[in-house]
């Protein structure tokens, strides 16, 4: 087991549950959709994951490293190996569409030839080696999304974590970002993608977990969206 | 590493052009300002000091006493710690500045030779405070006639430096405060207009160093920078009043009576004080200020 979710449960604020007392895990290469309604507890389970929040109660296991036996300064070493392409794509508005995937590498101190090999390769990856010298402002929210993956892959990372990450942009990019997460996850990267996209979840006939109001409901190896 | 840290650190700067300039210009005032109040306080008590050092006590000494025996005594005093100077008056200076002041009222020169006048020695303390005992150790002295100073004049004006002397502590304190809180928002407006992008930065594994340092050494070059600008202008400006003979002989601090500074060793002061305030508060204020987005 990869990822392993024990009994979690997540409170904001006293008596609002965003999780309550879930169980799961998650094997190594294994390619899992988290769906549910908006507010079911997606993101924050996915924080949960880099630590980006701590749990009210329960375990999370990664790698069979209890998580909250990480210190602070050790946070980074699992953000590593975790790459996220978050919901609202968290990129350096101060940086370039490059700089942006560059990060990625040079806060695990790659030298300056690997960045300058990596970073075109992804940005070629999610097709966007014409942009490499654009500004986030300057982006459509798909290329955005493309940039978000690409520096979450930048590192090699074990897991993949993407949420919402065809949330905000057209069918078509969609199913581009959808190959692309197919085509790391066929090379052995875990990937896990929170959605409420009903027609990706129903053509890849992948494992779905379903949350409703913090709790799973249902957890199918090929689901579908409505079960 | 800590040269990736310095390199990042000077690519924002160089990025963030116009804030960079901005906030020099800014801290660089505060230190300027800063700098003239310091050196304003401090001439205060100079001169407040100068003319402490103006009160004096006067010994007179009986007629018989020789010349020879006086000089002695002076001699002596000089080298006591608490003295500041010594003026000798032979019978002789002191018939002339009795002619000199009586010089319209030939009848009453008449009547006074030199020989009634009595031989003295005025004595000027470092400290006022130190008058009155000093006054009471030479009434014991052999050949003393009278020992004459103005208590009450003295004791008052005393009681009014003290609090011009701690005015000035209390204040210098406070702009310390004042200034040190201005240079640490400024850097912490800088830090908070880049707070998205820091916790993202963690967010895709950054270690808090890789976050912190950068903005340290920039930090660091602020304060550095513009301290070194402003304690260069006040240099020049003490360097050059004092040229044109606008300064007392030296400066001194209130409640230190022995210490005294040349315009040129201050002026130095000053800017070391300045440039170390400087680089402290850059770099801790930078650290301070970058703290709340190292959580998570
Ligand atoms: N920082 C926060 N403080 C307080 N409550 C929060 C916070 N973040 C999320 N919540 C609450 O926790 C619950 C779960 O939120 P979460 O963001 O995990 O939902 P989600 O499934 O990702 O929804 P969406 O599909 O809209 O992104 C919601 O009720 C939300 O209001
Ligand atoms: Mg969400």
């Amino acid at each position: 087991m990869q990822i392993d979710f024990r009994d979690i449960t997540k409170e904001y604020e006293q008596q609002v549950k965003a999780l309550d007392n879930i169980s799961f895990g998650i094997e190594r290469g294994e390619f899992v959709f988290i769906v549910g309604e908006s507010g079911a507890g997606k993101t924050t389970l996915i924080k949960l994951l880099i630590k980006e929040e701590e749990p009210t109660a329960g375990q999370i296991l990664f790698d069979d490293v209890d998580l909250s036996a990480i210190l602070k300064d050790d946070i980074s070493q699992l953000r590593r190996r975790v790459g996220v392409v978050f919901q609202d794509f968290k990129l350096l508005e101060s940086k370039d569409v490059f700089e942006n995937v560059a990060i990625a590498l040079d806060v695990v101190d790659s030298n300056d030839d690997v960045i300058k090999n990596v970073v075109p390769n992804v940005l070629s990856l999610v097709g966007l080696t014409h942009k490499m010298h654009s500004p986030p402002s300057k982006l459509s929210g798909g290329e955005k999304q493309r940039v978000s993956i690409a520096r979450a892959l930048a590192h090699e990372p074990d897991v993949l974590i993407a949420d919402e990450p065809t949330g905000m942009i057209d069918p078509k990019s969609a199913m581009e970002i959808m190959e692309i997460l197919e085509k790391i996850n066929s090379l052995g990267t875990t990937v896990v993608m929170a959605t409420h996209n009903r027609d990706i979840v129903d053509s890849f006939k992948k494992r779905v977990i379903r949350l409703e109001k913090g709790k799973i409901i249902s957890d199918k190896k090929k689901g579908t969206y409505a079960q | 590493m800590h040269n990736k840290y310095i390199k990042n650190a000077f690519n924002n700067i160089k990025k963030e052009k116009l804030l960079s300039i901005t906030n020099i210009i800014v801290m660089g005032i505060t230190f300027l300002l800063l700098g003239v109040f310091l050196s304003v306080v401090v001439l205060t008590q100079t001169v407040l000091r100068d003319f402490e050092r103006q009160a004096q006590v006067t010994i007179f000494f009986k007629d018989e006493i020789p010349e020879n025996k006086i000089l002695e005594i002076e001699t002596k005093l000089k080298s006591d710690e608490r003295i500041f100077a010594t003026n000798y008056i032979s019978k002789e200076e002191a018939f002339n500045i009795f002619k000199e002041l009586n010089k319209d009222d030939p009848v009453l020169l008449e009547s006074v030779t030199s020989s009634i006048l009595p031989a003295s020695l005025e004595v000027q303390a470092k400290d006022l405070s130190s008058l009155p005992r000093l006054a009471e150790e030479f009434k014991g002295l052999d050949g003393v006639e009278e020992v004459r100073f103005f208590e009450d004049v003295i004791s008052r004006f005393k009681k009014f430096s003290t609090v011009v002397y701690s005015i000035g502590f209390v204040l210098v304190f406070l702009f310390l405060v004042i200034s040190y809180a201005v240079v640490l928002s400024t850097l912490r407006m800088t830090i908070n207009s880049k707070g998205v992008e820091l916790e993202i930065i963690k967010l895709v594994g950054a270690r808090n160093s890789y976050v912190k340092m950068p903005l340290m050494y920039q930090g660091l070059f602020y304060g550095f920078i513009s301290s070194l600008i402003s304690g260069f202008i006040l240099f020049v400006i003490i360097i050059v009043l004092s040229k044109l003979g606008n300064f007392p002989a030296s400066f001194g601090v209130g409640f230190f009576p022995n210490l005294s500074i040349s315009h040129f060793v201050f002026a130095i002061l000053l800017w070391l004080i300045l440039i170390i305030s400087g680089c402290v508060l850059g770099y801790f204020g930078s650290l301070f200020a970058v703290k709340k987005y190292l959580k998570y």
